[in-house]
């Protein structure tokens, strides 16, 4: 296992570095100089020089590079230029928000995917299958925003049972907070869930398929038995990988669930960020994400390599 | 006689030509011919946007939030502009981006592939290059070149070459790697053929099949990113209409007038599923 880790680990290491670096330096060829906004209107130029040397842009570029790295080390990612207030402030108050976006939707993928997978894998008759596989593509392909619309359509507007966007904290009032989740967790879940359901299905099949399922029904297991606690768990071990994978698709997906239900998070903040040019606030935040990213990716092969030693001896 | 005689030669002639090409077997069935109807549609709705309507797309009207009527088949947006047009010039403006920034991706894909293959240093950096690009999240990865170029059309297209560049140059790269083993490269190569020539006239041909049903993922892809990114304000600059802004714009009036999301909503689908259903069907096409 150490030595999967040695190999696995300077890789990831080497992503993060390259895409701190990329960040950084796309970010600088931002036309115009935020000095020159901050100034406000008509500024001298002794006033501009005086900005940039107190943002220390006036120093070279890898100068600037390496103190930004040394800041974020040592968790100081430092000042928003425009929006205001310190960086660790203005993200520490979504991340929670973000998280729990997240987590809602991992929740009902793992809950919805398996279900859905057993359905389609267990299906008898073509309208049942035609249905069920029709909403499996349905919410696979269709892209988040057009789904999120839909179920406030459903939900918020035509049967009035949940609200069609805002946010209360779960921690203050979990019923209240629960309500306010459920759509947005929902629309960002589905995707994800219709991507396990597919390998759940082609597991569940194949698993079925298999002698000890034959044995198994000798012994006069009884279907439900054999379903749920024989053919179901063995096709679990590849949605470990779906999930990592997803985690993407759910960092960006936040992003649009948040602007479409006003959910004060992450997203929102990038959004901001990016609209109002406000780099230091828009470098931390994608350093941040990616940086998820990659450690989500590299979590799910640590987890894939404990499950089977071919992947941590190959 | 002579009837019987026509009729027979077509049957003959015709398993021999369709076996000879795996896309037009793909596209030939229940699922390919579905999506080819639901594509055309969309795209000619966008092509014919002119004739199918009467009011400009950025027009306003002194009506506001009209319910459908004649006049106005699905009715007015906030500031009385016609819904149906927006949405058929909508469908117009993501056909241009897609169709500009796919093959933009595709490109740019293909050549990093082929310089790729052509050293062994130069892999190593395109393959960090592909990872970095990977490493962003698709609509992260489009708020930060957003940053920089500022939101607009072209922008967009950019986002979405970018995007999609990976996956075509991962493909054409494996593609390449395993035919230059097969038989017949040896073949040409003890035939005396230069690396160039082998790879253009033989590799190239036969690694270039994953590519079709790799384009048709990315249209579906690119017009999801186009959607996501004008939905959030960073894409196609208003009062341009694109499906994804229109949506934007029905989200402040699901209470009061949920029709508006009708239009944009039925169009975006449509577009998505068409092209997912093609690239299945082709999927299927060239696997066989």
């Amino acid at each position: 296992m150490t030595g999967y880790l040695l190999r696995r680990l300077p890789s990831a290491l080497l992503v993060l570095v390259l895409a701190s670096f990329a960040i950084f330096a796309i970010l600088r060829l931002i036309p115009g100089d935020p000095a020159t906004t901050l100034a406000g209107s008509d500024p001298s130029p002794d006033t501009i020089a005086a900005i940039r040397a107190d943002l220390g842009l006036d120093r070279p570029f890898l100068a600037q590079y390496f103190s930004w790295i040394g800041d974020l080390l040592s968790g100081d990612p430092g000042r928003s230029y425009l929006i205001g207030g310190q960086i660790t402030d203005l993200i520490g108050d979504r991340f929670g928000n973000t998280l729990a976006l997240a987590i809602g939707a991992l929740v009902l993928m793992l809950v919805l995917g398996p279900i859905l997978g057993v359905l389609c894998a267990t299906a008898r008759g073509r309208v049942p299958r035609a249905l069920l596989g029709a909403v499996n593509s349905v919410s696979l392909t269709v892209p988040v925003f057009v789904t999120g619309v839909l179920l406030v359509l459903l939900f918020a507007v035509t049967w009035r049972l949940l609200p069609p966007g805002g946010h209360q904290s779960i921690v203050a009032d979990p019923v209240i907070g629960l309500q306010y989740l459920v759509l947005p967790a929902l629309c960002l879940a589905l995707p994800g869930s219709a991507v396990i359901a597919r390998y759940i299905k082609d597991g569940v099949l194949q698993a079925l398929g298999e002698d000890y399922v034959r044995t198994a029904r000798s012994l006069g297991v009884s279907r439900r038995r054999i379903l749920w606690r024989h053919a179901l768990p063995n096709a679990l071990p590849p949605v470990l990988t779906v999930l990592g994978m997803q985690v993407g698709a759910l960092l960006g997906g936040a992003v649009v669930v948040e602007a479409l239900f006003a959910w004060p998070g992450l997203g929102q903040l990038a959004e901001q960020g990016v609209a109002r040019r406000d780099y230091p606030v828009v470098q931390a935040l994608l350093l941040l994400l990616v940086g998820v990213y990659v450690l989500v990716q590299l979590l799910t092969d640590i987890a894939y390599a404990l499950l089977d030693p071919r992947v941590r001896l190959g | 006689m002579t009837a019987a005689v026509v009729t027979k030669a077509p049957v003959v002639a015709a398993p021999a030509k369709r076996a000879r090409n795996p896309y037009v077997q793909g596209l030939l069935t229940p699922r390919g011919i579905t999506g080819l109807i639901v594509v055309g549609l969309v795209v000619l709705l966008g092509l014919a946007a002119p004739l199918l309507t009467s009011y400009a797309p950025t027009f306003q009207t002194s009506n506001a939030l009209l319910q459908p009527s004649g006049e106005h088949p699905l009715g007015t947006d906030e500031i009385g502009r016609d819904l149906w047009s927006r949405v058929l010039f909508g469908i117009r403006t993501d056909l241009i981006v897609v169709v500009s920034a796919v093959p933009l991706g595709a490109l740019a894909g293909c050549l990093l592939a082929l310089v790729s293959v052509a050293s062994r240093w130069a892999d190593v950096l395109v393959q960090r290059l592909f990872d970095v690009v990977l490493a962003f999240p698709g609509l992260i990865l489009g708020l930060t070149v957003t940053a920089v170029l500022g939101a607009g059309t072209s922008t967009v297209i950019v986002v979405i070459a970018v995007v999609e560049a990976p996956a075509f140059g991962r493909m054409l790269r494996g593609a390449i790697l395993s035919h230059r083993e097969r038989e017949y490269a040896l073949a040409a190569r003890v035939g005396g053929a230069g690396p160039a020539r082998l790879l253009v006239r033989h590799i190239l041909p036969n690694a270039a099949d994953p590519l079709v049903v790799q384009i048709a993922v990315s249209l579906s892809i690119a017009v999801i990113v186009e959607g996501a990114m004008s939905f959030i304000g960073i894409g196609v600059r208003p009062p341009e209409p694109s499906l994804g802004s229109i949506v934007s714009g029905s989200v402040m009036h699901l209470q009061d007038h949920p029709i508006y999301a009708i239009g944009p909503l039925v169009a975006i689908s449509a577009f998505v599923l068409g092209l997912n259903l093609l690239a299945e069907a082709l999927n299927k096409g060239v696997r066989r």
